[in-house]
């Protein structure tokens, strides 16, 4: 066997033993040697090459990823799932021809279904659904998220908020949590435009508190500018003065009507 | 192959992000890979992939590599500037040699970029403008790459866009065939090369590389010199050649001096010619020839000729006999290029040709003539300059000494005009000119009975004779304008004296001019304003703000427009340097300085194409407040395009179409100057709607135009010029038409059959230099809207389409060549028609078709072979077949009759595709392409050319030689100048001894 093979199965073993043991920190060490590794492999995306040891290769290194990808689930990083999760796009896209589908495909796609909806990125989510078939489209990881997106955008959030029950996967709780904050912001905006005041009592039913304190919180935290006045309301101190002053652009008429008396007079 | 196996390169865009310096690597490479198809997904990244581009932590090539992406990725973004600006980072990554859209973008980029850095550099003068280093390594490794690979057009081109000279002259030394490259980088440099300056930079370092040849083309640097002002090294060029033994070297000196007399750059000839070292043992001709008056100019080069012929033969009276052969050998040479430097060989030989080869019409001024009523003079003094310009440079005044009773009607200022016809007529012949003028000239100032007008107008008509070879007139018109104080004189001495010392800019005379000028006499101080600048011309000098003020100074309009228009003259083809004298005057509150701006514009930028100026003009076409100003800028803009006439129909399309009559009559003008003589299927399509325009001067403007453009081309070529003519006839007959028309009618249809129908107008010489005089004359012409005698100013602008063959002693040989083109296209237009019986027996028909003058060819050639001995002498008395002496108009039209019946018969031939024209021919500009030279030709011409005056080697030099024929216009014999005939039967060889009677002095009786 090829001893870079060896070397990245070895090194790769030891990085599951320490995800097993949810040793995190030394997880990333080794990923990111793993990784510096791939590199050197001539089979992987984007080349493809055609080396002996192709499909070998291929599935170690689609292993690794998707083990990064739910590293980086479990570390709550974002910005590191994402990344993770573009490299090992091209497996599951490029290389299905190469490779057995992977039992690890649809929760992962699941997931990153999910991320979008959180990170309320929902055009990309729609993308990334049409390029799904229709048969992925009946897996349960993806359905969860794609019956999520449909609540979320239904206003349904209390079914959103019902649905963290039901999660598929382990490693979804996270994102789901995360969902349930999306969901308050989008209601705090929607309040806000559509009222001038609302009693705290509403405001916390509204905004699926189920504390005053955590109310306050969080209007503390995410928004300073609402004022709440004699502890009973909270007015919404939206940018509504922002009313447009329509001037009239009387120097800017005036210029273009002189400029089209000069350009008159040029006609020849 | 890669490329079409991912779906996406969002994987490599991710794996950018990673911390790890050898995945970014790794994702760089493979990204600069996949660019080509995934750039749109790429191009959202491209801020960090910037950032990886300044990333210090990089090493070198990753940097690099990070830049040749960004780089790639702007290019297919459309946004070159950014993508050059990184392929600059990118360093060696970026390959110069790659064959691809994205390099070859980029590097035309880069050469723009270059380019214009180097541009403004020079023209700033200032080396705060730094040009990238890397920019300039990419440059020069491009001109390097194209000098190895053997384009070295594209090298040159390159290094001259760049202002690379060094670059150049690497690409020309290395090039295989040194002499095709130096002619393509002189074309180059002459229609690409916008800026003056640097022209002359390019055109000084071809004449280094010219002379570092083994086997320099004399011709082509002579050319060069000629554009860079120095004559001195055209004279110590001429010197060698003709200091040579071999005879091929001296026949080489005149070709060379012929070109250089076709630029008409009088100040740089006569300089040549005072350079010319004087053979040594002579010292008597070391002295510089002195302005002398015109009888004894022929007479100086006259007696030279006859000391070095006496040398030869009886040696009684000369003093300094040349003791060395080859030193007389020298003098005998210098004797004929200083003749030729002087112009008077060629103007002698273009007068024998067009006298001979004279095919004008009387019967369509006879039509004209009986068509305009008496009493409009207008339409009268038409009709006379229409015979001018149809007789220019012929010498052919029947017309007039027909008409004189017709004639006499002129009064005036018509008279002035008519008088000044003559020197139109007789344009050229310089020996008899003034005795010819004598009858009407100032009678040393006894007032000789004659009209002041006609004093006037004989003055002027001696300029024209004398037009940029005054050297012999210049002492008489100076004394004559010294002499009086009646304005009209003054007015024609002025014209006259400016035309004949066109462009020397001597103090002496500009004073003289300046004087009449200040007398503040409207008529006397417009033409002196104009001769001012015909005086300095092109020189650029600051007289022009001495005028400028006076005109500011003076109330009379006619001065200020004469002052304007000489101003502009000054600045003649100075390009930017008269920018500031332009500014000045187009900026000015007096409509008609503005005008005279218009015509600065027009010539400082003349034949160039200069985008700005075009642009300047266009400006004040549509934004002017002044219809004069207005009309002239639209006109000018003729000046500036035709070098490219093509572009001018297209330019001013939209202003023919203008509301205002006055831009409508200078888009027709500007058609007509730049276009003149191309027969430009474009340039008549625009005039055709003009010419029926609603406007009378519009339609004159049009009809004038229509000719410039149309002449000499036949209706072979073009059916509309038939129409046109018909069009010109219809007008003239119908007596309604308005007076205006009738006479832009009458000027179109001279100026249609200008010179006997053997003249263009041609404004660039064959090298493609412009031709002052010719300009200049336009220029002047297009005032006839002013003041009507300024049209003969046309005549400058004519030049002869002959092909002239000569040998070593600049006489014709017998020589044959191909026009291989059916003869119809190219020839003469078909004599009109008589339309009555009972005027035929009148008519004298002076014109033969052109089957008749085959066989009157054919008649000579035969007995040409009798007289092979004295051949030496051409005598025109075996040109007439009748053999008469004296011809009278009569037997002309009997000749003609006899010849033409086979002509009849020959009709139903098939036309041949080719056709034999003997030396000297007529070879109209289109037809130039179709000239080939025969195989087994005695003589080889010394230089390809189709046309002008061709030097011809003689391959059988031990055989007798048989000249061709020459008609040559006789002199008068009047009372007045008879001292002139004594002297030129000894002078030229050419002895005549048949004459057309000379011209009657005509009197007025107003």
């Amino acid at each position: 066997m090829d001893p870079k093979i060896t070397e990245v199965s070895q090194l790769f073993d030891r990085f599951k033993a320490s995800f097993l043991r949810n040793d995190y920190d030394t997880c990333s060490n080794l990923l990111s040697q793993l990784k510096v590794l791939l590199t050197g492999f001539k089979s992987l995306p984007p080349l493809f090459a055609d080396t002996p040891n192709a499909v070998h290769e291929l599935t170690i290194a689609r292993d690794i990823y998707e083990h990064a990808v739910v590293l980086s689930v479990k570390i709550e990083d974002q910005d590191a799932f994402e990344r993770d999760f573009f490299q090992l796009k091209p497996y599951y896209t490029d290389a299905c021809n190469r490779l057995p589908p992977s039992p690890q495909e649809y929760p992962i796609l699941g997931l990153n279904l999910l991320r979008l909806l959180v990170q309320n990125r929902i055009a990309e989510f729609h993308t990334e659904l049409e390029l799904l078939s229709s048969a992925a489209l009946e897996n349960p990881c993806i359905k969860h998220a794609v019956e999520l997106e449909q609540s979320f955008m239904e206003g349904a959030y209390n079914r959103v908020l019902s649905a963290r029950q039901t999660v598929p996967h382990d490693t979804y709780v996270y994102f789901m949590d995360l969902l349930a904050k999306t969901v308050r912001d989008e209601i705090a905006g929607c309040s806000e435009k559509a009222y001038d005041y609302l009693s705290i009592k509403d405001a916390k039913q509204m905004l699926l508190f189920s504390s005053d304190q955590e109310l306050l919180e969080y209007i503390k935290e995410e928004h300073p500018e609402w004022e709440i006045k004699n502890g009973s309301s909270v007015f919404f101190q939206k940018a509504k003065e922002s009313a447009p002053c329509k001037e009239i652009p009387s120097l800017q008429l005036i210029n273009q009507t002189l400029s089209y008396a000069r350009e008159l007079e040029r006609i020849v | 192959m890669a490329t079409t196996l991912v779906s996406s390169a969002g994987g490599m865009l991710a794996m950018l992000n990673e911390s790890h310096l050898s995945l970014k690597l790794h994702a760089l490479s493979n990204l600069n890979n996949l660019v080509d198809t995934f750039w749109p997904e790429i191009s959202t990244s491209l801020p960090k992939i910037e950032s990886l581009h300044e990333d210090e932590e990089f090493d070198q090539h990753q940097r690099q590599l990070a830049a040749l992406l960004v780089s790639k990725v702007f290019y297919y973004l459309g946004e070159l500037n950014d993508s050059l600006s990184y392929a600059l980072g990118a360093g060696p990554l970026f390959d110069v040699s790659e064959d691809s859209d994205y390099v070859h973008t980029l590097l035309a980029k880069a050469i723009d970029e270059y380019a214009s850095l180097k541009s403004k550099a020079a023209e700033s003068s200032d080396e705060s403008i730094k040009v990238d280093t890397r920019l300039e390594a990419i440059v020069e490794r491009l001109l390097d790459k194209c000098i190895v690979d053997g384009k070295y057009q594209q090298a040159m081109g390159t290094a001259i866009e760049c202002r690379r000279l060094d670059k150049l002259e690497e690409a020309i030394t290395r090039s295989d065939n040194v002499q095709g490259t130096l002619s393509y980088c002189i074309y180059v440099s002459h229609s690409f090369v916008n800026l003056r300056e640097y022209r002359q930079e390019v055109l000084r370092l071809l004449v280094k590389v010219f002379q570092k040849l083994p086997s320099p083309d004399y011709l082509s640097i002579c050319q060069c010199l000629m554009f860079l002002d120095e004559p001195e090294g055209v004279a110590s060029i001429l010197e060698k050649l003709l200091r040579s033994e071999n005879k091929d070297d001296s026949l080489l000196a005149f070709q060379i001096a012929f070109d250089l007399v076709e630029n008409e750059h009088q100040a740089f000839l006569l300089n040549v010619r005072d350079r010319l070292a004087a053979p040594k043992s002579q010292p008597l001709e070391s002295s510089q020839p002195k302005p002398i008056d015109t009888v004894s100019t022929q007479n100086v080069s006259a007696n030279e000729q006859d000391d070095i012929q006496m040398t030869d033969g009886d040696s009684s009276s000369i003093v300094n006999v040349p003791v060395d052969p080859t030193e007389t050998m020298y003098a005998e040479r210098l004797n004929k290029i200083k003749g030729i430097l002087s112009g008077e060989t060629s103007i002698q030989l273009t007068l024998q040709f067009l006298y001979s080869h004279n095919k004008s019409d009387l019967l369509i001024l006879k039509t004209i003539k009986q068509s305009v009523e008496m009493r409009n003079s207008v339409c009268h003094s038409a009709t006379i300059y229409a015979n001018a310009i149809m007789h220019a440079g012929t010498t052919v005044d029947t017309f007039l000494r027909e008409n004189l009773d017709w004639l006499s009607r002129a009064t005036n200022w018509a008279k002035f005009s008519a008088t000044a016809g003559l020197g139109v007529i007789h344009r050229g012949h310089l020996q008899q000119g003034r005795s010819l003028m004598a009858p009407y000239l100032p009678q040393g100032g006894a007032g000789g009975g004659g009209s002041p007008y006609s004093e006037g107008g004989a003055l002027y008509a001696l300029g024209l004779i004398h037009a940029n070879h005054g050297e012999g007139i210049k002492q008489f018109l100076r004394d004559s304008l010294r002499s009086t104080t009646v304005e009209v004189i003054q007015h024609g001495a002025c014209l006259g004296l400016g035309l004949a010392s066109l462009g020397t800019a001597d103090e002496d005379i500009y004073e003289e001019i300046k004087n009449v000028l200040y007398t503040d006499s409207a008529v006397a101080g417009e033409a002196a304003g104009i001769s001012m600048g015909l005086l300095m011309v092109g020189t650029g000098s600051d007289k022009a703000n001495e005028m400028l003020t006076y005109a500011h100074e003076t109330q009379h309009e006619k001065i200020i427009r004469g002052l304007a228009l000489g101003i502009a003259l000054t600045v003649y083809g100075r390009e930017e340097e008269a920018d500031t004298l332009i500014e000045q005057m187009t900026r000015d509150q007096d409509p008609i300085l503005r005008y005279g701006g218009m015509y600065a514009l027009a010539l400082a930028y003349r034949g160039t194409a200069n985008n700005k100026a075009i642009r300047q003009l266009l400006h004040f076409a549509v934004s002017d407040v002044s219809d004069d100003v207005r009309r002239t800028a639209v006109l000018a803009l003729g000046f500036v395009l035709y070098s490219d006439p093509e572009q001018t129909p297209r330019i001013v399309s939209l202003l023919s179409e203008s509301y205002n009559p006055h831009v409508r009559y200078g888009a027709a003008l500007a058609v007509g100057i730049s276009c003149a003589g191309t027969g430009l299927s474009e340039a008549i399509s625009l005039l055709e709607p003009l010419t029926s325009d609603v406007v009378d001067f519009v339609r004159q403007g049009a009809l004038i135009a229509m000719a410039m453009v149309m002449v000499q081309i036949s209706e072979a070529s073009d059916s509309r010029v038939g129409t046109f003519r018909r069009q010109l006839e219809k007008i003239i007959l119908d007596k309604h038409e308005d007076t205006m028309s009738k006479m832009g009618a009458i000027l179109a249809s001279g100026i249609l059959d200008a010179g006997g129908r053997n003249v263009t107008i041609r404004l660039l010489s064959k090298t493609k230099h412009d031709k002052i005089i010719a300009v200049v004359g336009l220029a002047v012409f297009s005032q006839f809207w002013y003041w009507y005698p300024l049209i003969y100013f046309i005549s400058l602008s004519f030049s002869p389409t002959a092909f002239i063959g000569l040998n070593y002693d600049l006489k014709s040989p017998k020589f044959e060549f191909l026009s291989h083109a059916k003869p119809s296209l190219f020839e003469y237009p078909k004599p009109t028609t008589v339309p009555t019986t009972t005027s035929t027996v009148k008519l004298p028909t002076a014109v033969l078709s052109t089957s008749a003058k085959a066989k009157a060819r054919a008649k000579k050639a035969e007995e040409q072979k009798a007289n092979a001995e004295i051949a030496s002498a051409p005598d025109s008395t075996s040109a007439a077949p009748s053999g008469g002496k004296g011809k009278t108009s009569g037997e002309k039209d009997g000749d003609s009759m006899q010849v033409d019946s086979p002509t009849m018969e020959k009709k139903s031939e098939p036309e041949p595709s080719f056709e034999i024209l003997t030396n000297p021919a007529r070879v109209v500009p289109a037809q130039e392409k179709f000239i080939k030279f025969l195989q087994d030709s005695r003589y080889v011409p010394v230089k390809l050319a189709p046309s002008g005056f061709v030097l011809l080697k003689d391959l059988r030099p031990t055989e007798p030689e048989v000249l061709a024929l020459t008609d040559t216009p006789s002199s008068t014999t009047s009372a007045a100048g008879g001292s002139a005939t004594g002297l030129q039967s000894s002078s030229s060889a050419m002895a005549v001894d048949e004459e057309p009677q000379p011209p009657q002095p005509f009197e007025y009786t107003s």
